[in-house]
C-alpha cells in the first residue's frame, strides 16, 4: 500500500513547505543569535507581509506582478523591523544588559496584541487570498500548485541571499561577530546597536517573506502568524537556538515529518506530528540537534 | 600638552562595595605604565571605566584632553583607546584571520578588503600562528587566544592601549612574543600603554612608571623599585615585599 510513487510525492512536498517553514525560524533563531531575545511578535511580521503582499496584488500591482509584489513587502516588513528596533527596541538595549530579554518579551508581546488588534481593525475578521495565476507545474510524480512551487523557489533563493551575506560581506563579518561575543565587537569599534538594527530587519524581513510567500496558500487573515509562529518556534527547538543551519535542517524535517503523518497516519493530526517530534527531540536531545548547551554572554 | 589618557576622581559603587573612589591618574603620551596592586583593589573596575563599560557615579575619562563621558564602547574604541580582557572575548566560531579581519573593519569600515587582508598576513607572521590561520578560536590554546587577542588590537594601530592582566598564565614563549609586539608599536607608533599586570618582572621590565591601587584608591606611584618600599603598599599585599 506504501507506494513509492507515494512517498516520493509526500518527501517532495514535505521539503517544499519545510523551507518555508524554515525561514520563519530562521527568522527567529537569528535575532536570537545576535540580540539574545526572542520576538514574540514574529507571527505579526509574517501577518504584515501576508497583507501586503494582498494589497498589492489585489489593489496595485495585480497577479501578474506577484513576484515585484513579494518583493515590495519582504522590503516594506525590513522597513518596518528597522523602525521598530529603533523605538522599541533600541532604548532597551542602550541601558545595562540586566533583565534585558525580560523587557523585550514585554515589548514583543505588547507589539502582538497591538498589530493583531490593528490588522482586526482595519480589514476586519475576513480571510482574504491574493489569488494567483501560476498554473499547477508537475514537480517529478507531484502536481504542485504554481504558487507553491514559486514560493518554495523564491525561499531557496532568499535563503541563498541571506547565507551569502553572512559569509561573504562585511555585515555578515560584523553580524557573526555580534552572535558570538557582544561586548567583544564593541570593543573592537563596531555600533552594536546598528547591528542589532539590521539583525532585526532582516529577521522579520523573512517572516515577512513566508508571510507574502504563504499568502495565496493559507490566506490572509489577523491571526495567520500563529500556526507559522508555533511552527517556528517547534523547529528552533528542534534544531538548536541561535543555530542557523539547525533551523533549515529542522525546519525540512519537520515539513517532511508532518508531510508524511498525514499521509500515512491521518491528516486531521498534522499539526500533532511536529509536537510529537519535538518531545522526542527534547527526550534525546534537549539542546536540539545542532544548538550550544551554553554560551559566554 | 593634555596627558594620552587622564583619569579625574573617577568613583564606582556597586552596591555595598567602593569598588573605585576617587581615582585621578595621568599617564602622559608614549608613556607606558604598570598598574598594580593586590586582587579587589578595583584595577579591572578602573579598565572598564576607562573604557565605556560602567559609566562612573562621579568623575570622567579624558583621552588626550577629549572627555569619553557619555560615550559608548565602540566610539570609544573608535578614538583609538584599545583594550584587552582577561579572559579574552574572541569570536570563537571565526577562525584566527577572520577575528583580526573583523578588528580591522571595525575600525576602518570604510576600507574594505585588500587593506585588511594585508594587515591580517603580516599580523599572522609576527605572532607565528600561520599554521592556525583557519583554525576557529575556540580551539586555540589559552596562550594563543591570549596572542590573538592581542594581535586583534594591534590591527590598527591605536592610539592608547589598556591592557587587563595580558600575560596570566600563558607560557614564557608568547609571553615573549607579547612583549615584542607591545613594545613595536609603542615605539613605531608612539602609542601609551597602561598595563595591569601581577608579574612583577615584565612590569619591570615594560613600565618606568607604575601606579599601586588599594581598596579602589591610588595608594602609591613611582618607579617599581621605589613603591615596592613603601610601608602601605608592603602591608597591602599582607606583609609580602613585592619581590
Amino acid at each position: 500500500m506504501f507506494s513509492t510513487e507515494l512517498v516520493i510525492q509526500t518527501a517532495i512536498s514535505g521539503v517544499m513547505i519545510g523551507v518555508l517553514y524554515a525561514l520563519m525560524a530562521l527568522g527567529i533563531t537569528f535575532i536570537y543569535s545576535i540580540m539574545r531575545m526572542i520576538n514574540w511578535a514574529m507571527g505579526e511580521f509574517y501577518m504584515i507581509g501576508s497583507y501586503l503582499q494582498y494589497v498589492l496584488v489585489a489593489f496595485l500591482l495585480g497577479p501578474d506582478l506577484w513576484w515585484l509584489a513579494i518583493i515590495v513587502s519582504t522590503a516594506g516588513v525590513f522597513v518596518f523591523g528597522l523602525v521598530v528596533q529603533w523605538g522599541l527596541l533600541k532604548p532597551i538595549f542602550k541601558k545595562p544588559p540586566e533583565a534585558r530579554d525580560d523587557y523585550a518579551t514585554v515589548v514583543t508581546l505588547a507589539l502582538l496584541l497591538l498589530l493583531r488588534s490593528l490588522a482586526t481593525g482595519l480589514a476586519g475578521p475576513n480571510q482574504f487570498t491574493p489569488g494567483s495565476t501560476l498554473p499547477i507545474v508537475m514537480v517529478g510524480p507531484l502536481p504542485v500548485a504554481g504558487a507553491r512551487l514559486a514560493a518554495f523557489v523564491f525561499a531557496l533563493v532568499a535563503l541563498g541571499l541571506f547565507w551569502a551575506l553572512l559569509r561573504y560581506t562585511w555585515y555578515g563579518l560584523a553580524l557573526r561577530a555580534t552572535s558570538q561575543s557582544r561586548v567583544g565587537v564593541q570593543t573592537a569599534g563596531i555600533d552594536v546597536l546598528a547591528v542589532d538594527r539590521i539583525a532585526f530587519g532582516i529577521g522579520v524581513g523573512l517572516a515577512g517573506l513566508a508571510g507574502a510567500l504563504l499568502a495565496p496558500v493559507f490566506l490572509v487573515f489577523p491571526t495567520n502568524g500563529l500556526i507559522t509562529t508555533v511552527k517556528g518556534f517547534e523547529i528552533v527547538v528542534i534544531g538548536g537556538l541561535g543555530s542557523i543551519p539547525g533551523a533549515l535542517i529542522a525546519g525540512v524535517l519537520l515539513g517532511v515529518v508532518e508531510s508524511f503523518g498525514a499521509a500515512f497516519i491521518d491528516s486531521a493530526y498534522q499539526n500533532i506530528y511536529g509536537f510529537v517530534f519535538v518531545l522526542l527531540i527534547l527526550v534525546f536531545r534537549p539542546h536540539g540537534l545542532f544548538g550550544e548547551r551554553g554560551r559566554e554572554a | 600638552m593634555a596627558a594620552a589618557l587622564e583619569t579625574v576622581g573617577l568613583r564606582k559603587r556597586f552596591g555595598g562595595l567602593l569598588a573605585t573612589n576617587d581615582v585621578s591618574l595621568q599617564v602622559e603620551k608614549g608613556e607606558m605604565r604598570g598598574l598594580i596592586g593586590p586582587n579587589g583593589a578595583g584595577k579591572t573596575t578602573l579598565v572598564n571605566l576607562v573604557t565605556g563599560v560602567y559609566a562612573p557615579d562621579a568623575g570622567e575619562v579624558k583621552l588626550s584632553g577629549t572627555s569619553l563621558t557619555g560615550r559608548s564602547m565602540h566610539e570609544i574604541a573608535r578614538l583609538g583607546l584599545v583594550r584587552s580582557f582577561q579572559v579574552t572575548r574572541l569570536f570563537g566560531s571565526m577562525t584566527v584571520r577572520e577575528n583580526l579581519i573583523t578588528a580591522y573593519l571595525a575600525r576602518e569600515s570604510h576600507v574594505h578588503g585588500a587593506g585588511a587582508t594585508a594587515r591580517a598576513d603580516r599580523m599572522i607572521d609576527l605572532t607565528k600562528l600561520g599554521h592556525l590561520s583557519e583554525t576557529q578560536a575556540k580551539k586555540l590554546s589559552g596562550g594563543q587566544r591570549a596572542l590573538l587577542q592581542m594581535a586583534c588590537g594591534f590591527m590598527v594601530p591605536g592610539s592608547c592601549y589598556v591592557l587587563d592582566e595580558p600575560f596570566a598564565g600563558i607560557n614564557p614563549v608568547i609571553k615573549d612574543t607579547i612583549i615584542d609586539m607591545i613594545v613595536q608599536v609603542n615605539r613605531e607608533h608612539g602609542a601609551t600603554f597602561l598595563v595591569v599586570s601581577h608579574e612583577m618582572s615584565i612590569i619591570r621590565r615594560l613600565c618606568p612608571k607604575v601606579t599601586v591601587m588599594m581598596e579602589g584608591k591610588v595608594a602609591a606611584h613611582g618607579t617599581l623599585d621605589e613603591v615596592a618600599r613603601l610601608p602601605e603598599v608592603i602591608a597591602g599585599y599582607l606583609g609580602k615585599a613585592l619581590e
